[in-house]
């Protein structure tokens, strides 16, 4: 065991540790791959840059300052129409909750439909999951635009998208929760002598009930943000005064608008956190 | 609501089943109360729900049957025996073959590849964006504490603001196009991203970290050889979730002008009430799934390696 | 010269380390003793700045080290190498990256951010690691190693700094008999043939008096014996342990006394 010193380090060592140890310095091939992969993604986002007409940006600068400086300078704060924007966002969370509600209540059917362990007919349950990819693979805007054209602008139309979509994600995540219940609690009520409903009521249910609430809690609360925008496409909400003021170039009151949804959006996260540790715990889900 | 679940000890003369039993009654009346203030909380946000959102049942009644009406309209009319006919001189294809229904399918399949790399280029940059903030916002590693503050916060506003919002900024500062949607997605993207990756770091051990300290390194130094290797795994499997979500997202900010299948979707959809409104669902949803199942598995793919470990 | 004029140091108005007046030439081979809490980790991690004194000075070769910032602080620390009790490697890179990150120092943020190491820096870390008897895993995952052999890694990377003081935060609290003593007889050799200062909390005491030129008695805080292993009476001894005498004397417990005898420098088994 002698010294070391870097500055003792020449090139006849090198070569020394190099036959010694062949592999410290790096596998060519494996360097090769890592640039490779480094140089593609780059070179593919320089691309999709230039493809998507990335110095547009930049020659944007004057409108965007306009924008920017409209939005943080509000004025005649006196006209502003509050009472229509606070109505708009009572119906935007209004919307929210009657949606995932009667999502929930669907999904409740259909999470056990899409579930092996309680739907044994494959037919059945593939023909469920397939629907319910259909439901998912749908941003609620498109659903609130179908309906809108369904059954006309307003929130009737909010409730039925945000309805579609959260009995969509609902029921999946439902019948996962399903799959993944502990055989054992539901054997041991079952070798008490207890009949059907009671084995749901005292094997399943009890097991169940803390991640479905919990999961719909969360529904609401993705439910609300995405109730926001709905209006844009006259599905009724606060989205509706929002794109309204944007077309009419009354940025200011976006800018007011959207701060408030920030806030309610920010109340509601408390709230159903609070609901979630009430019924489940600190532990949540 | 707070619950006393501790029995009071027994007292010497006292019967023990009675005592039992009265403390049995107290907690059930706090439980009943308790639920049925939130059953009473419940059934008052119904009924306010309902009339807020005029969900009336007259309205149910007017609407219900149209949704039946409308979706008969956009189904598409499909002959069996017409259904592979192939174009006439013209290049029309008869009605009810799958021909006609697609008529501008080559057109849609354009717009979803534009849709596809909208997410490919949104999520890349979010995700190195966010790799960047996520550092300075964990507040176990922070380079001082106001730097986490300003960059917790910012992240929280990029997160709060859905895509389309942004998008109908953008699109007004940059004009329609693909460009506007990019933009939008990517700094909602790494709104959601950073916080992710910033909870990720914060559950990081802080031994390398010391460790590297120790030996000199800079504060990025510290980053990237004492947490990146810790939290990279995660962070893949999250950007890949992240890209999911992306390519949900660029498939309607077009519905305000953000370039990719969505300007086309609410073309269709508010200008038509046919075939052609099923046959662009159609088709998002087989790709929104399609990527879904890949990167699913890339992601258990990522998990499992770790977990071998 | 490492002087020490009235360290402080102060958690919340409690004071982990006070009024800590040293002064430890270069070449020494120290080793902090005391029970925990006594102030031996924050007395260690104020020499390089991983902890910052509340009052008085740190001064090395004559430059205020309390007063360092930036790059000058990172040279200081840099210059002073450290080994924690749990070894602090970043587990998930292999064995020769995290020898090569002592290397970091002299790294610009370009190649560091790559992970661009030289051929002589790569060459460097093998000879390190194989002044340890480490180098034949140098390609593996470092939390795929024990904790003896780890630890062996750290010193490795230290080493890699070329540090002129190597600071030793119970190095040996989480080893084996066996890996404690390969792990001592290391970081005597470095002392003697390199002639690095080397600081060393200990919690044992018989691994003090084997190990050490010169033995540090801590008690909350203060330093109350500073001697050779001679000058160390048991009464002394039994004072600075205190409540933890009994296992602090117990040999067989994490004790490097293996052989019983003073052991030979050169020799690293392997």
């Amino acid at each position: 065991m002698t010294a070391l010193s870097f500055a003792a380090i020449t090139d006849a060592d090198v070569a020394a540790v190099r036959k010694s140890h062949p592999g410290a310095f790096g596998d060519p091939r494996l360097r090769a791959i890592r640039v490779a992969g480094w140089a593609l993604a780059i070179g593919y986002v320089l691309y999709s840059l230039h493809l998507f007409e990335f110095v547009k940006l930049f020659d944007s600068s004057e409108r965007a300052w306009r924008l920017i400086s409209r939005m943080v300078i509000w004025q005649d704060m006196g006209n502003w129409a509050y009472a229509q924007i606070y109505v708009g966002i009572a119906q935007t969370v209004a919307m929210a909750f009657l949606g995932v509600l009667i999502g929930t209540i669907f999904a409740l059917g259909l999470g056990f439909l899409a579930a092996k362990n309680t739907m044994p007919v494959g037919v059945v349950r593939h023909a469920v999951r397939r629907m319910l990819d259909v439901f998912r693979g749908v941003d609620d805007v498109v659903w609130g635009l179908v309906f809108v054209r369904a059954v006309g602008l307003g929130p009737l139309a909010g409730v039925l998208a945000l309805w579609i979509s959260s009995m969509g994600n609902l029921a999946k995540l439902y019948s996962e929760a399903i799959e993944n219940i502990d055989r054992k609690q539901v054997e041991g009520v079952r070798a008490t002598g207890a009949d059907g409903p009671r084995i749901i009521r005292y094997g399943y249910l009890p097991q169940i009930f803390p991640v479905f609430l919990s999961l719909s809690l969360y529904s609401f609360e993705s439910a609300t943000r995405s109730a926001t925008i709905l209006g844009l496409v006259g599905a009724g909400g606060v989205g509706m005064i929002i794109i309204e003021r944007f077309r009419a170039g009354l940025f200011d009151q976006v800018a007011f608008v959207v701060l408030n949804i920030l806030v309610v959006i920010a109340v509601i996260d408390w709230l159903s956190g609070m609901i979630r540790k009430r019924f489940i715990g600190e532990r949540g889900h | 609501m707070a619950l006393t679940l501790t029995m009071p000890p027994v007292q010497p003369g006292q019967d023990a089943v009675a005592l039992f039993e009265a403390h049995r009654a107290a907690i059930r009346r706090q439980k009943l109360t308790a639920n049925l203030l939130l059953l009473g909380g419940f059934l008052v946000m119904l009924f306010w729900s309902i009339d807020v959102s005029r969900f009336w049942p007259e309205s149910l009644i007017a609407g219900v049957p149209r949704i039946f009406e409308y979706f008969g309209s956009v189904m598409p009319t499909l002959q069996w025996d017409l259904l592979f006919a192939g174009a006439n001189a013209e290049g029309r294809f008869p009605q009810g073959s799958i021909g006609f229904w697609y008529n501008d399918f080559w057109t849609y399949l354009s717009l979803i590849w534009e849709t596809i790399l909208m997410a490919i280029t949104s999520t890349l940059i979010a995700t190195a964006l966010a790799v960047v903030l996520s550092f300075l916002a964990a507040r176990n590693l922070t380079p001082a504490p106001w730097v986490g503050v300003v960059a917790r916060r910012f992240l929280e506003f990029c997160r709060g603001v859905p895509e389309i919002l942004f998008a109908l900024v953008f699109v007004f500062a940059v004009g329609i196009g693909p460009l506007a949607g990019i933009l939008a997605i990517t700094i909602h993207a790494t709104g959601a991203l950073g916080k992710l990756f910033s909870e990720v770091n914060e559950n990081a051990s802080m031994r390398p970290v010391d460790g590297l300290t120790a030996v000199g390194g800079t504060w990025a130094q510290r980053m990237r050889y004492g947490v990146l290797p810790q939290v990279l795994p995660n962070f893949t499997s999250y950007a890949l979730w992240r890209f999911e979500i992306n390519v949900r997202a660029a498939a309607v900010v077009g519905f305000v002008g953000g370039g990719g299948i969505g300007q086309e979707l609410n073309h269709v959809i508010s200008f038509y009430s046919d075939d052609r409104v099923t046959a662009v669902l159609i088709l998002v949803v087989l790709t929104v799934t399609l990527i879904d199942l890949v990167s699913e598995r890339a992601r258990h793919a990522l998990i499992g390696k770790e977990s071998l470990k | 010269m490492l002087e020490f004029r009235k360290l402080t140091k102060e958690f919340n108005g409690k004071r982990a380390v006070s009024d800590v007046t040293l002064s430890i030439p270069a070449g020494q081979m120290v080793g902090v003793i005391g029970r925990s809490g006594a102030g031996k980790s924050t007395l260690l991690r104020m020499i390089n700045r991983l902890n910052d004194a509340s009052s008085g000075q740190l001064l090395h070769e004559g430059r205020e080290i309390t007063a360092l910032t930036g790059r000058d602080l990172r040279q200081w620390r840099n210059e002073c190498a450290m080994v924690f009790q749990q070894f602090n490697l970043v587990g998930r890179l292999n064995v020769l990256t995290n020898v090569m990150s002592g290397r970091l120092f002299h790294h610009g943020f370009g190649t560091s951010m790559l992970g661009l190491f030289s051929a002589r820096e790569r060459a460097f870390a093998i000879r390190a690691l194989d002044r340890l008897g480490m180098a034949h895993v140098a390609l593996q995952q470092t939390d795929t190693l024990s904790g003896g052999q780890q630890q062996r890694v750290a010193i490795a990377r230290a080493l890699v700094q070329e540090p002129k003081i190597l600071l030793a935060d119970e190095p040996i609290a989480s080893l084996d008999p066996l890996n404690a003593k390969i792990v001592m007889d290391a970081l005597r050799a470095i002392n003697t043939e390199d002639g690095l200062t080397v600081i060393c909390n200990l919690h044992t005491l018989d691994t003090a008096r084997h190990y050490c030129d010169r033995i540090i008695g801590m008690q909350d805080g203060r330093v109350v014996f500073d001697g050779t292993a001679a000058q160390l009476t048991d009464r002394m001894a039994r004072e600075i342990y205190g409540a933890e005498a009994a296992e602090a004397f117990n040999e067989a417990l994490t004790s490097t006394s293996l052989g019983g005898a003073r052991p030979a420098p050169a020799v690293v088994a392997v």
